[in-house]
């Protein structure tokens, strides 16, 4: 349990510092959303559209944390430190997955009210909204990090972890989007299957957690 | 008794059967390719070897040399022959 | 295993493949709906299930792998994926051609199990790459049969997941995959079914043997010449660790 909260602490610490993964994630969401204004050449938003938007941007935000998330501990001998301790490899892969699912929180917080601003979206189901993004980052941090520890010792480790990354998100993707698209509806949030798309991100979210934990083990083996 | 299949539905289940057909005949070319290439290994290293036959005093300096051999390939053969004697359903 | 093996198997695969070929020409029906056309049905859903299952049990063959530390395991899984992803292209391709018969388009995202099956793909077209990436023999392996559990649990919460999507908005499109088959066309399916999985294990036979042959020659010519790699060697293609010698 303390090796977790070590590693924790020690992330969230580097990371108010040097400001390095979660502003420069704000800025390419903020940036990608324009882009997106003028790909789609609509400056209003809503339903599908909106969620497919949205969704799309903060999976690519997503994939910066995620490459990012393990090139302290490649560098400056954490896997060792890890490999030699009596820790086992699930209180640094605990660890890893709650600082991933911070960071994209914590993008969120930005990302989603600019984009409510520049899109003019209809604000009524954001709330649900919060909540379901709660769910899907559980699931890019339990994944993400499962390949970034795979990517990290290969080498065109950034290469690897989108390639790997992107299909396994797909469900993530269907889910999220799938409760979305109701919820940013242009007349009003509709509520009709959120339940279920819930319970989809819930399942994929223990799944992952599971295989995460069972495995991470043979990924810290030299 | 089959439907003659002189509309467009017949060329596209043709299709289908045809397209599988080559893509597992491709397979089979590939895999003649590679037994070829292994033919031709092994009749170099049959050489070889007939060569070594005629010159006992090799022996010892063919040893060595094998001691020195990349440990990645080393096993290859020794595993695969202890899988060899597994039934064929050791691919479950 | 060697390609001087039992010829059963293949025996076996050519009878089995042969009487379905015959069965979905000369016995089964027609379909209702879909008339002449339904026939894709017989190769494309059991090519497809046996590439989903030979995923499934590259899973198991490296969660094998990572319990014993055994090279042999990391063998059979990469062949496992291998087999698979290539009878995976005739999945799509099979697909492409019934939608494209049946809709006038070469893909239809309303089928959810063809949608499903090109995420499959592609996760697993990325197996090769990650290989490529990882130098170190052993570590390749390791990394490999981790993914190859990692993706081996996505795939059913894959199938899960892209099928609420669709049914949701679409209707089932290829419904005879479903129900509504007759007893003449069950049994039809089933002896294709069983032709296409006799099918991936000769496949499967055929590769390990291949990689086994090609482990010998490198050994012997290693044994006489004491240097060379063998030509041709593949840097994915999973290689045994020494300490296995004893063991």
């Amino acid at each position: 349990m303390s090796a977790f909260r070590a590693v924790l602490a020690k992330d969230l610490r580097t990371e108010l510092r040097t400001l390095e993964s979660v502003p420069a994630m704000a800025l390419f969401a903020a940036t990608t959303f324009v882009l997106f204004r003028f790909g789609l050449d609509r400056t209003t938003l809503e339903g599908a559209l909106a969620a497919g938007v949205l969704l799309a941007t903060v999976l690519f935000a997503a994939i910066l944390a995620i490459n990012r998330v393990f090139v302290a501990e490649r560098e400056q001998g954490g896997f060792d430190v890890i490999r030699l301790s009596p820790v086992d490899g699930a209180s640094l892969y605990a660890a890893k997955v709650c600082v991933l699912a911070i960071y994209l929180g914590a993008l969120e917080l930005i990302a989603v009210p600019v984009f409510a601003v520049l899109f003019s979206v209809e604000a009524g189901g954001l709330p649900a909204l919060a909540a379901m993004l709660l769910l899907a980052n559980i699931g890019l941090a339990a994944v993400g990090a499962l390949v970034s520890s795979i990517a990290v010792n290969s080498r065109a480790r950034d290469l690897i972890a989108p390639l790997l990354l992107l299909p396994l998100l797909v469900p993530v993707m269907i889910a999220a989007a799938g409760a979305a698209e109701p919820l940013l509806a242009a007349g009003g949030p509709s509520y009709a299957d959120f339940g279920q798309w819930m319970g989809i991100l819930a399942l994929y979210d223990l799944v992952f957690i599971a295989v995460g934990y069972a495995v991470y083990d043979f990924l810290l083996e030299d | 008794m089959p439907a003659l299949p002189l509309d467009e539905a017949g060329k596209y289940v043709a299709g289908a059967y045809v397209a599988f057909l080559a893509l597992l005949l491709l397979y089979v070319a590939i895999m003649a390719a590679r037994i070829q290439r292994i033919d031709r290994e092994l009749a170099e290293l049959a050489e070889i070897a007939e060569k070594r036959s005629d010159r006992p005093a090799a022996g010892p300096d063919g040893a060595d040399a094998g001691a020195e051999e990349n440990a990645r390939g080393e096993a290859e053969g020794q595993v695969f022959e202890a899988g060899a004697e597994q039934p064929s359903g050791g691919i479950r | 295993m060697s390609f001087n093996a039992p010829r059963i198997l293949p025996a076996m695969t050519v009878l089995t493949l042969t009487a379905g070929l015959a069965l979905v020409f000369f016995f089964a029906p027609n379909d209702a709906d879909q008339g002449f056309i339904q026939k894709i049905f017989y190769l494309h859903v059991p090519i497809a299930i046996c590439a989903l299952v030979g995923f499934i049990v590259a899973a198991v063959q490296a969660i094998m792998h990572l319990r014993t530390g055994e090279s042999s395991w990391d063998v059979r899984s990469y062949v496992s994926i291998h087999i698979s992803v290539i009878l995976g292209v005739a999945v799509l391709i099979t697909g492409s051609i019934w939608a494209r018969a049946s809709w006038g388009k070469w893909f239809v995202w309303d089928e959810p199990t063809l949608v499903s099956f090109l995420i499959v793909f592609l996760l697993y077209c990325t197996y090769y790459p990650l290989r490529y990436a990882i130098e170190d023999r052993e570590r390749q392996a390791r990394y490999a049969s981790v993914f190859a559990v990692t993706a081996g649990a996505f795939v059913p919460l894959n199938f899960i997941a892209v099928r609420l999507a669709e049914t949701l908005v679409h209707p089932r499109v290829f419904a005879t995959a479903e129900g509504g088959l007759t007893p003449k066309m069950t049994v039809t399916f089933l002896v294709c079914l069983a032709g296409m999985a006799l099918l991936w294990l000769t496949l499967a036979r055929f590769e390990l043997a291949a990689k086994s042959t090609r482990a010998r020659l490198g050994r012997l010519r290693r044994a006489l010449e004491g240097d060379e790699v063998a030509v041709g060697a593949s840097r994915i293609a999973p290689v045994p660790r020494q300490a296995e010698e004893a063991g």
